[in-house]
């Protein structure tokens, strides 16, 4: 990756003028320049001339980045902020360490062996102890610190068993389709015997511990589409959150296990249902990986190249609009209820993907009707909303209000983090709008229910 | 660097969490869209009128200057603390006041964001016409200031033809009402007139009262391609004597074009030599045929091409062409010398065919837009500022430009002020009985000279 210093021409590239921001959430909130990406680019400036080290108020100013890369998209030069602020994150981690609490989440929990047995590990553990006298309202449950969530977030329960584990109890080997239930291919028949595409599924973080209806939803949809589904048990957290806090060194390693992870089966596609996710993979680990062997850069590569976000696998590879798969599916919606769809920072700005998540939900048939500001960042930020919740739900605001001001019965992204956010949010302004993942929406109108669904 | 005592006092005025003095935050409030840097001492985030008199009244005894600041997006580094002093950032005096749609008003405080401003009143079915292209990050206090404009001008006039009255803090620290809240009002002095584009160095404005206009049914937005200016301007002139005053006539040339990315994405021709954004309002079926005619006028005179917005998304996309122009130049070189020059609307081929010589003379890379409506055209020249060779001759460059604009007629700032970017320059349109009225009054007003100094004139 990139060092701090090496984005010295990027840097230079910003001329101040201030465009960014009208667009940038932190800054949104504070409305002080020093919140504002242009502030944030001239901050870089000043420690790379010297005229600040790595001060207080210098470390505070990186922090305060959702990465939602508002700011590039509206930025008339380019100037590439969040990867500016994330080198910066980098040399202040290296420089400075971690702070604890950041270093014993990633330690612990992100960056140990694999995310199945680690979370068990890592549930048994906390379970008891703060699982104790928590209040339980509509679904969201007060529960305990998890990856990326600050502790008073209300947040969904962890899920009874966990979908990587889950998906094991249900198969033999390390490859499942996973439906129909019994049929499960070792490896090499499936390589010889079956046409369909193969498709690896990367379930990341919070699908696998607490919203494993996502990964659920995803299996049926992609099982009806006509795709094989390899689920490799031995993957980890896919990185994104180490590289957010700067710690590049766990992020690289995180990358490489997944690699291995997944080379050893035959995939024509890897997908997974988590925004965040599918930008690292596709994207930014490639950068994170830019000075390693030529081997490496190579295999990242290979990789990134098979990504697909699920809803454009859904579209553009498997083509689930043609009228076969509705037809399959006999896809019912008598209610056909009205979805306002909210644009993850890292579909929308990361992969450029704006479309297909509502043409997901045409499909699924119900009836579209956008908010004022569907690209507006829901305030999460990765890592941002440990270190700053209170400030991620204030960015939230805005955006609570305009879905409850579209009166949807239903919320749709493609992200779980912006799902945990929004639920949040709109639980907090007494909304009761269902907060959803476009594949939950289209599998709950397939014919055949989702398990625990009616 | 200010003494603890001025801090100590600064900090009851405003409050512990209203002052800042890191160097961080410093720094950033060092900078404008000039991409110059002066370290202020401190930065102020007042909340009201009483507190920013309170902090001049303790400027003029303790002699240290007071630097006004909306959103630091000025082009002429008005809101530079060239001095050091206190940055009073208006920042968090963002809000507006009240709409009275009886009375076609509305009151804001300084710090609103002036596209925010506009889509509240559009909300309401009114009208605040003043563009700037920054208008999505700019403050209107800094409109004020700089008396802004931008391409509606044409039709709707500048900053100035809505300011109906102003709260003021005076420099010696005396807190002014100007103006009316009614159309009209001869009361004395027009002090408001006087306020709106005195570049922060007359007073700090706490409260505007703008002036409303019912929002226009329908409008219409287009581009015309032309291979070769004089075609574009030609029809710039048909179009204006065939009694269409369109609400927006903007102006692009070769090498602005280039810049903007967005441009071949949309398929539009690729070798052109000027680009017409024009857009007309009014009732619905008016435009359609001002529309239709002013298509008609484009093909007459050689246009290439000639595309009308079907729907918003289209309006936004030929929009976005023309927004991002002014900082994407900084592709064809890292620094850019902006001037926003105005002539008589007929002389705009004449200007710019002789700012391309004078570019040509000096080998310099010269890119030219803005207001064909209005005659206001930004002409930049772009270079390389550690090119100390380059730097000399474009110096030498603008003082031909501004030659040449005044031999035609014109004036050397539209739009963006003097600040410190033009101050050299000023004398060469004003004459010094001008230039020494202004200073006696600025002498009155701010007799220990604490806000803003070092603007607009050179020291003699
Ligand atoms: C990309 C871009 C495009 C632009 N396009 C246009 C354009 O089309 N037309 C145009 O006219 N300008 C344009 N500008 C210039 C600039 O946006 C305007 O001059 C704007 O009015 C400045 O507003 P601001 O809030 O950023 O003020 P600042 O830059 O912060 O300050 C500008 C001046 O106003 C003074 N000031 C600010 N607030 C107050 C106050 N409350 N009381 C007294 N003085 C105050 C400051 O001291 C300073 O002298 C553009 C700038 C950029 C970066
Ligand atoms: S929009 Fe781009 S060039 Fe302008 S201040 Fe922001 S980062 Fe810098
Ligand atoms: S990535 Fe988002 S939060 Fe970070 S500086 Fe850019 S606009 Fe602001």
């Amino acid at each position: 990756m990139r060092t701090l210093k090496q984005f010295t021409d990027e840097i230079n590239k910003c001329v101040l003028c201030g465009t960014c921001r009208s667009v940038c959430p932190t800054f949104g909130v504070v409305n002080r320049e020093p919140a504002s990406a242009r502030g944030k680019v001239a901050l870089c400036g000043a420690f790379l001339n010297k005229e600040i080290g790595l001060s207080d108020g210098f470390i505070k100013q990186m922090n305060e980045c959702v990465q939602c890369m508002a700011c590039r998209t509206a930025c008339p030069n380019d100037v590439n902020v969040p990867d500016i602020i994330l080198a910066a994150r980098a040399k202040i981690a290296k420089e400075k360490g971690l702070p604890f609490a950041k270093s014993f989440i990633l330690k612990n929990i992100l960056d140990s062996e694999r995310l199945m047995p680690t979370a068990m590990k890592f549930a048994s553990k906390l379970q008891g102890l703060l699982f104790k006298g928590v209040p339980e309202e509509s679904g969201l449950h007060r529960r305990f610190s998890l990856p990326l969530i600050d502790e008073r977030r209300l947040v969904p329960p962890l899920a009874d068993r966990f979908f990587l584990e889950e998906q094991r109890a249900r198969g033999k080997g390390e490859i499942a389709s996973a439906l129909p239930r019994n049929d499960i291919t070792p490896n090499p028949e499936l390589r010889t015997l079956n046409s369909k595409p193969r498709v690896g599924f990367f379930a990341g973080c919070l699908i696998n511990y607490m919203l494993p209806n996502i990964g659920e939803a995803s299996l049926k949809v992609l099982e009806k589409a006509g795709a094989s589904v390899i689920i490799p048990y031995d993957q980890h957290c896919c990185g994104m959150p180490a590289l957010g806090m700067g710690d590049v060194e766990t992020a690289k390693s995180l990358v490489i296990k997944n690699l291995e992870a997944f080379e050893q089966y035959d995939m024509d596609y890897i997908t997974t249902a988590c925004a965040t996710c599918g930008d690292g993979l596709k994207r930014r680990f490639k950068e994170l990986l830019s000075d390693e062997g030529e081997d490496v850069r190579k295999r990242v590569e290979r990789f990134a190249g098979k990504v697909r976000d699920i809803t454009e696998l859904l579209v553009n590879e498997l083509r689930i609009q043609n009228s076969e798969f509705n037809r399959k599916s006999k896809i019912v919606n008598s209610k056909s209820e009205i979805v306002t769809y909210h644009d993850p920072c890292h579909l929308r700005r990361g992969q450029g993907i704006a479309d297909v998540p509502r043409e997901i939900i045409e499909i699924s048939g119900a009836k579209l009707k956008e908010m004022s500001h569907p690209c507006r960042c829901c305030g999460l930020g990765g890592t941002f909303n440990i270190t700053n919740y209170d400030f991620s739900m204030a960015i939230n605001r805005d955006k609570a209000e305009d879905i409850k001001n579209t009166g949807a019965d239903i919320v749709a992204t493609a992200c779980p983090g912006c799902i945990i956010q929004m639920k949040d949010g709109l639980h907090q302004l007494g909304a009761d709008t269902k907060v959803v993942h476009v594949v939950e929406l289209l599998a709950s109108h397939l014919t055949s229910p989702l398990r625990g669904e009616d | 660097m200010f003494s603890k005592s001025i801090i100590k006092e600064l900090t009851h005025i405003v409050g512990k969490d209203n002052i800042r003095i890191d160097k961080e935050d410093l720094i950033c409030y060092s900078y404008d869209a000039t991409n110059q840097k002066f370290l202020p001492d401190a930065v102020v985030f007042p909340q009201n009128a009483s507190e920013i008199s309170l902090i001049l009244r303790m400027a003029n005894n303790e002699g240290f200057s007071v630097v006004p600041r909306g959103a630091g997006s000025g082009f002429s580094g008005g809101s530079l603390p060239v001095e050091g002093g206190v940055v009073v950032s208006l920042e968090r005096m963002n809000k507006i006041l009240r709409i009275d749609t009886d009375n076609l008003i509305a009151e804001v405080e300084p710090g609103v964001v002036t596209g925010e401003f506009q889509w509240a009143v559009e909300d309401l079915g009114l009208f605040y016409p003043p563009d700037p292209s920054s208008l999505k990050f700019c403050t209107i206090g800094g409109n004020v200031a700089e008396c802004a404009g931008g391409p509606r001008a044409v039709k709707y006039g500048v900053t100035k033809d809505y300011v109906l009255g102003l709260e003021i803090v005076l420099p010696t620290g005396e807190i002014i009402n100007t103006g009316a809240q009614t159309l009209k009002g001869v009361v004395g002095y027009d002090l408001t007139r006087l306020m709106v584009g005195s570049e922060g160095t007359l007073g700090i404005v706490t409260k505007i009262i703008l002036k409303l206009l019912p929002l226009p049914e329908a409008t219409k937005t287009m581009l015309a391609v032309f291979s070769d200016m004089r075609d574009a301007a030609a029809a710039v002139s048909r179009i204006i004597s065939s009694k269409i005053i369109p609400s927006t006539l903007e102006f692009m040339d070769k090498n602005s074009i280039s810049c903007v990315d967005d441009y071949v994405s949309m398929g539009l021709p690729a070798d052109v030599e000027a680009l017409l954004l024009i857009e007309v309002d009014g009732v619905k079926e008016l435009v359609e045929n001002q529309a239709e005619t002013i298509k008609k006028i484009c093909l007459d005179n050689r246009a290439k091409e000639v595309r009308i917005a079907g729907d918003k998304k289209e309006v936004k996309k030929l929009w976005q062409i023309r927004r991002a122009i002014s900082p994407a130049l900084a592709k064809l070189k890292p620094n850019k010398i902006n001037e926003d020059i105005v002539v008589p609307r007929s002389k705009i081929p004449d200007a710019i065919i002789g700012v391309r010589e004078i570019a040509k003379k000096y080998n310099l890379t010269n890119a030219n837009f803005g207001h064909a409506g209005d005659g206001n055209i930004h002409v930049n020249i772009m270079i390389d500022k550690s090119d100390k060779a380059e730097s000399e001759r474009a110096e030498k460059a603008v003082k031909e430009i501004f030659e040449l604009i005044l031999g035609l007629g014109g004036t050397i700032s539209g739009e963006h002020g003097i600040g410190i970017s033009k101050m050299p320059y000023i004398g060469m349109e004003l004459s010094q009985s001008a230039i020494d009225a202004m200073k006696k009054i600025k002498q009155v007003l701010d007799p220990k000279g604490v806000l803003n100094p070092g603007k607009i004139f050179p020291r003699s």
